[in-house]
């Protein structure tokens, strides 16, 4: 049987990189849809669309999770960041500044999840070991770099004395 | 000023007469001795910025009022008739704009024997309908309210079951593709029969998928008569002809833009049904529509790289000399012939090797699984993996070192058409480098601690990477002295924006940040060809220099008259204008263009043919070292030396990634990509969950031993491609590494853990 | 995703109560709404169709690590990243650690929850993909059975050989932790182990938690001396389910092995208590004859189908190196 329910809607209020935003949305509206289409930051990206690949990764309350598959409604009275808010008005994030130096970008599909779960894990961890810098980023797929300057870049903005673990 | 030549190619046949147009510039190529300033370092990316804060659009992200959202009903079967189709319920659901289905879409010729919409399905996945709707969701829904009678028809999955006789036929003919393709050198059956030494064995490689993170797809929206494409496409005129060929439309009212892209690696060469389909809805509802495929899509009906069967035999004396090559290549086509599968398997066992017996035969086998389509360096990672798994064997039965016998057999020319090589030493380069910085010792014996044992292995390769004309580029200069480099390529991610401004800063005399390159758009670009086969940066670079120069003339022209001197006594660079010999007579370029303003100075440019008589390669050759755990069959790659012949280097960091990217791809190739199909014709793992690809753990170090050097006889800038070329020989390179470390020998794609377990078992004397 | 209705209790009681067949407000398709990393994921591949999500993050059911010396409790809500963090967990019961460390990636640890992971659906892509019916979904036969069952069970497999993708449940089952369950009846507690049974019959469920019932909390008792680890096998470095994974736990007097607990993942439709290799590791001496023992004991009526032998081999190795790891 394919009987189509009316779709209802909730109001929510979130913050989106440091500015209050209300919306109203379905209860299957994705984060990543509303990011995308409602809010037009298209810094977040579609590719996988089962949280397996890293490429819509955003930070909620600082901690990374993949938008394509996390509802809406759960963002809630969280606080969202998306790459679109990373720089500082018109000074690039330092993890921005050495992507771009150390030639970590290719495509460019996964940069945006790449950066915020670095940005997460020097948050935790200011100065990972090259191995931990890796496993974290285990759930961002490339498809392009062979990751090795990614992580050269990540690693270029980690605190001096680069720990063990 | 360029010369037009024109050539009229007689068909002979009665059919239409070709003609080949090639612009010859007469300008000097950069050689070792010409001193470069922009072109050689390592820029960052120009569109690095973009990137890095979300804002660079992709084929998605194109902001439109009123967008619709596209989904595509796709067959659940195999093989199937459509007896009929329903889909009133779904156009009557609020917020479906547009339906498209075999009832309903114009009779548009799709693949060799087919229709955009067509009544006959040959996979699961191929298209059946198409809606377009307020959200992805409402299109959901529209989707499942379509109701569709399939009659199930006979079918056949894999390589080996479509050739047995009784196979039921993909289409009427049968399961070939056609008669094989046969080439023949010398007599390869005599020689084999004479050889001393014959290793006779069949290889398997495996269908893998692209898994682009950006899955093809489009934005399309009419303004009238005239057509808007943001398409994820490695050719963006390519895309144009299509479309406008299939919906009857005027190519000039048919616009293909594409400003970033999220990987093609060969599966995004060709204009695939999207767009039209995009475009269909798009003009039925009145509105734009955006049309990008799911990730299953995506691995089920837009390519992937072909299994391969390949039976190879090698005769050679006890000294190491081949005295044939011969192999018999099936390879899975799937259900459709898209038109750009560049899958020439037999072509690296004519040439990588110098041989006076060569005979390859390679036929395509319709299945019912996804149509294949090019994919990094087609063919050759399919073919190198059996042939240099083949002269390990050939070496290990000479007890022979595998770098010497590839010495032995070394090639100067191209052995196809007789035409020696501009650099028939770069492979040899690449074999010195890489031994050198690998440390390669034939003596070296495996090594290993308990269940992990350590072992080498090498392989070579050849590519071509020549670019070719025609290709074409403008440079314009601005009154305030800065310059704009027009051209109808596209970056498809790998850098050819950051390359092709150097190139031009570089001959404009200008620094990099005074030169904007545009690209990817059709209305406002002059034509290049498709970026793929490596060829777009030895393309479409020399077109660029050729525009930059015409430019530099006129300016250097104009200068010349403020400055009372001769133009050929001016030089030019970092933007300042000076006299030889008398330095307080210079201007900047600035000055010149401000003063000559509004004249803007204007330069053509265009790719210049190839070399008469001599053939253009690139050439490489990669030295692993992995570990093999035997009791869980896992590999680890611990570290690659890749080198790998490409002429002039134009960006270090730009090749670098080529080559890390590449052997990143190979590591998977080799490992774990691998496309799991269901008897019943469905495939298990269209998901980035189940199709591993490799993730930062997973990559070795990797040493690229560059081997920089011009190769002026290719064309004006030196510059041969290397966006293909380091994935062919990563995976022999690992195979044969394998064998050196547990004596067990894989000739099946990829070496899973349940490969190499079920191989050790079979293998082991005794249980350890 | 197909449309449903969301809702987000503030109590216990309210959720129970919509999550029960039958009662007030409760309409027989509500699921539980944790972490949503598999319960969206099936949604979203439209294997799973709830009319309703009952968010039960909102309602104070415990989550976070409280130590209770001498042992642990780990509310059900909390993440995966919170247990892998935490330094009691590392430093008391590393099989626990482990297992969370190897498990999924950073994004789905910092939201998937401990209760969401004992109580997730297989990962086996015949039931995943819609296009496929399957047993465990209400088909007539595993089409795993004699198909593409290289990811499969060697173990307790039939009428379903999906294998139990958890990394964490072999843990706990090894670490003999307890879980507190309420439904509508109240509140009961059970060993991990016992929440778990091979489908069967008209139970096409891996697990015997009610589906009104919550798995409040896990309590884990007292280290005591005791040794674990969690090894996993993948296709890849990291980042993939396992093909096979094994908890091991050794509590030794002197030479001799006083305790055992082997409990292998990704290998069985349950996280597969090894009691035979346990008992040829109680009381023996300490070393490779008797690693050598339980590992092969451990895969003791083991029934590999087409695709999957080399799983007996691999998870043989990881119980030898698990053991030997304990015990130097």
């Amino acid at each position: 049987m394919n009987v189509i329910p009316i779709r209802s809607s909730s109001e929510i209020r979130l913050t989106v990189n440091g500015r209050p935003v209300t919306l109203e949305v379905r209860p299957e509206a994705l984060l990543l849809d509303v990011l995308r289409d409602r809010l037009q930051l298209k810094g977040a990206r579609r590719s996988c669309d089962m949280q397996v690949c890293g490429a819509c990764t955003v930070l909620v309350d600082g901690a990374p999770v993949s938008a394509c598959t996390y509802l809406a409604v759960e963002a809630d009275g969280r606080e969202v960041l998306t790459v679109e808010g990373l720089a500082d008005g018109d000074r690039l994030d330092p993890l921005q500044e050495a992507f771009i130096e150390h030639g970590a970008v290719q495509c460019g599909f996964c940069t945006a999840g790449m950066l915020l779960t670095a940005k997460a894990l020097l948050a935790e961890e200011p100065s990972p070991s090259p191995a931990r810098v890796a496993e974290y980023l285990r759930g961002n797929l490339c498809r392009c770099t062979g990751y090795r300057k990614i992580l050269d870049a990540i690693l270029a903005c980690a605190a001096p004395g680069g720990g063990t673990r | 000023m360029p010369r037009l030549h024109v050539d009229r190619l007689r068909s002979g046949d009665g059919s239409e007469d070709e003609y080949r147009v090639v612009e010859r510039t007469g300008l000097a190529a950069w050689d070792a001795t010409t001193a470069l300033t922009v072109v050689g370092r390592p820029y960052p990316r120009v569109e690095g910025a973009e990137k890095v804060t979300g804002r660079a659009c992709y084929a998605g992200d194109v902001r439109l009022a009123g967008l619709l959202h596209a989904r595509v009903l796709r067959s659940p079967l195999p093989h199937a008739r459509i007896r009929r189709i329903d889909t009133a319920a779904a156009e009557a659901l609020p917020g479906v704009h547009a339906v498209l289905g075999t009832h309903s879409a114009p009779a548009i010729r799709w693949y060799p024997d087919g229709l955009l919409f067509d009544r006959t399905l040959r996979f699961v996945g191929d298209e059946v309908a198409a809606v377009a709707a307020e959200s992805e969701e409402t299109a959901a829904d529209a989707l499942r309210l379509v109701a569709v009678e399939y009659e199930p028809l006979p079918f056949v999955v894999g390589l080996e079951a479509a050739l047995r006789p009784e196979a039921p036929p993909v289409r009427e003919g049968g399961n070939l593709v056609g008669p094989p393709k046969v080439y023949a050198r010398g007599d390869a059956e005599a020689a084999l029969r004479e050889a001393p030494v014959v290793i006779d064995e069949t290889y398997t490689t495996q269908t893998a998928l692209h898994n682009c993170l950006e899955p093809h797809g489009c934005t399309a929206t009419w303004d009238g008569e005239r057509l808007t494409l943001w398409d994820s496409t490695q050719s963006v005129f390519d895309v144009r002809e299509r479309v406008a060929e299939t919906l009857g439309l005027p190519e000039h009212r048919v616009r293909v833009i594409k400003h970033h892209m999220g990987g093609g690696f060969g599966s995004k060469q060709i204009a695939w049904k999207h767009a039209v389909i995009a475009a269909l809805l798009a003009r039925r509802a009145g509105r734009p529509v955006r049309l990008m495929l799911d990730r299953e899509a995506e691995n089920l009906a837009a390519g992937n790289r072909n299994a391969t069967r390949q039976r190879v035999r090698l005769g050679a004396t006890r000294d190491g000399t081949l005295t044939a090559i011969s192999a018999r290549i099936e390879q899975d086509t799937g259900a459709y012939l898209v038109g750009g599968e560049g899958s020439n398997t037999s072509a690296i066992y004519q040439t990588l090797y110098r041989c006076p017996n060569v005979t390859t035969e390679q036929v395509g086998v319709y299945t019912n699984t996804g149509p294949a389509v090019a994919f990094r360096a087609p063919g050759h990672v399919e073919g190198a993996f059996a042939l240099e798994s083949a002269m390990d064997e050939l070496a290990r039965a000479l007890d022979m070192d595998p770098l010497a016998l590839r010495l032995r057999n070394y090639a100067e020319a191209d052995q196809r058409r007789g035409r020696p090589y501009t650099t028939p030493d770069g492979l040899r380069l690449c074999y010195e480098r890489a031994a050198a910085e690998f440390g390669w010792r034939r003596d070296r014996r495996p090594s290993g601690q308990g269940s992990r044992r350590r072992g080498i292995g090498m392989a070579a390769h050849d590519w071509g990477g020549s670019g070719y004309p025609p290709g074409y580029a403008w440079v314009k200069l601005n009154g305030d002295g800065s310059a704009e480099v027009v051209t109808g390529t596209q970056d498809i991610g790998t850098g050819t924006r950051t390359g092709l401004t150097q190139i031009a800063a570089e001959e404009l005399g200008l620094p990099l940040e005074r030169v904007l390159l545009h690209l990817g758009d059709t209305a406002t670009g002059v034509y290049a060809p498709v970026s793929a086969g490596s060829a777009t940066q030895a393309t479409i670079g020399p077109a660029v220099r050729a525009a930059a120069a015409e430019a530099r003339r006129q300016l250097l022209e104009a200068a010349a008259t403020m400055l009372e001197a001769a133009p050929a006594d001016l030089q030019l660079r970092e933007g300042t204008i000076r006299v030889a010999g008398a330095p307080d007579r210079a201007l900047d370029v600035a000055d010149v263009t401000r003063r000559i303003a509004p004249h803007m100075i204007q330069g053509h440019g265009a790719r210049g043919p190839n070399p008469d008589g001599k053939a253009v390669r690139t050439f490489g050759a990669q030295c692993v070292e992995v570990e093999v755990d035997v009791d869980t069959g896992e590999v680890s790659v611990l570290r690659v030396v890749a080198s790998h012949e490409c002429g002039r280097i134009v960006n270090p960091t730009l090749v670098d990634s080529q080559v890390l990217g590449a052997v990143t791809q190979g590591v998977g190739f080799a490992l774990m990509e691998e496309r799991v199909v269901d008897a019943g014709g469905v495939v298990l793992n269209a998901n980035l969950e189940e199709y591993k690809v490799p993730t930062a753990p997973d990559v070795p170090a990797v040493v690229h031993a560059r081997v920089d050097r011009p190769d002026p006889e290719a064309n004006a800038t030196g510059a041969k491609g290397i966006g293909e070329p380091p994935l062919v020989p990563t995976a022999p390179a690992i195979a044969n590494a394998v064998f050196d470390a547990v004596g067990v020998r894989i000739r099946h794609t990829p070496l899973s853990r349940r490969r190499l377990l079920a191989a050790l078992a079979a293998h082991r004397p005794e249980p350890a | 995703m197909r449309p449903f209705a969301y809702a987000s209790p503030r109590t216990a009681d309210e959720i129970i109560a919509l999550l029960t067949p039958g009662s007030a407000g409760a309409d027989g398709a509500s699921r539980p709404l944790a972490g949503g990393t598999d319960l969206l994921t099936l949604m979203k591949a439209d294997v799973a169709t709830p009319s309703r999500l009952v968010d039960i993050k909102r309602a104070g059911l415990p989550k976070g690590i409280e130590e209770t010396p001498p042992g642990l409790v780990v509310g059900g809500l909390t993440t995966l990243a919170q247990i892998e963090t935490h330094p009691a967990v590392r430093a008391r019961y590393p099989a626990l650690a482990e297992a969370t460390a190897v498990a999924a990636t950073a994004q789905l640890r910092n939201v998937a929850t401990v209760a969401g992971n004992l109580l997730q659906r297989p990962r086996c892509w015949y039931f995943r993909n819609p296009r496929i019916a399957c047993w465990l979904k209400g088909g007539d036969h595993c089409p795993a059975r004699d198909g593409e069952n290289q990811l499969h069970a060697i173990l307790g497999g039939g009428p379903c050989h999906a294998v139990h993708p958890s990394d964490v449940a072999p843990a706990l089952v090894a670490l003999d932790a307890d879980a507190r369950l309420r439904g509508p009846g109240g509140e009961r507690t059970v060993p991990v182990e016992g929440l778990f049974a091979a489908p069967e019959g008209g139970r096409r469920r891996e697990t015997l938690v009610g589906s009104d019932e919550l798995l409040l909390a896990l309590r884990l008792p007292p280290a005591d001396g005791s040794r674990s680890t969690y090894l996993k096998s993948m296709d890849r470095k990291v980042w993939a389910f396992a093909l096979a994974g094994v908890a091991a736990r050794l509590r030794l007097d002197g030479r001799r092995v006083a305790e055992a607990r082997i409990v292998l993942g990704g290998v069985a439709p349950v996280p597969w208590r090894a009691h035979e290799a346990e008992r040829a590791l109680e009381g023996a001496e300490a070393g490779p004859a008797a690693w050598d023992r339980a590992a092969n004991a451990a895969l003791t009526g083991a029934a590999p189908l087409r695709h999957n032998a080399y799983k007996l081999p691999l998870a043989r190795a990881l119980v030898r190196r698990a053991l030997e790891s304990l015990a130097t």
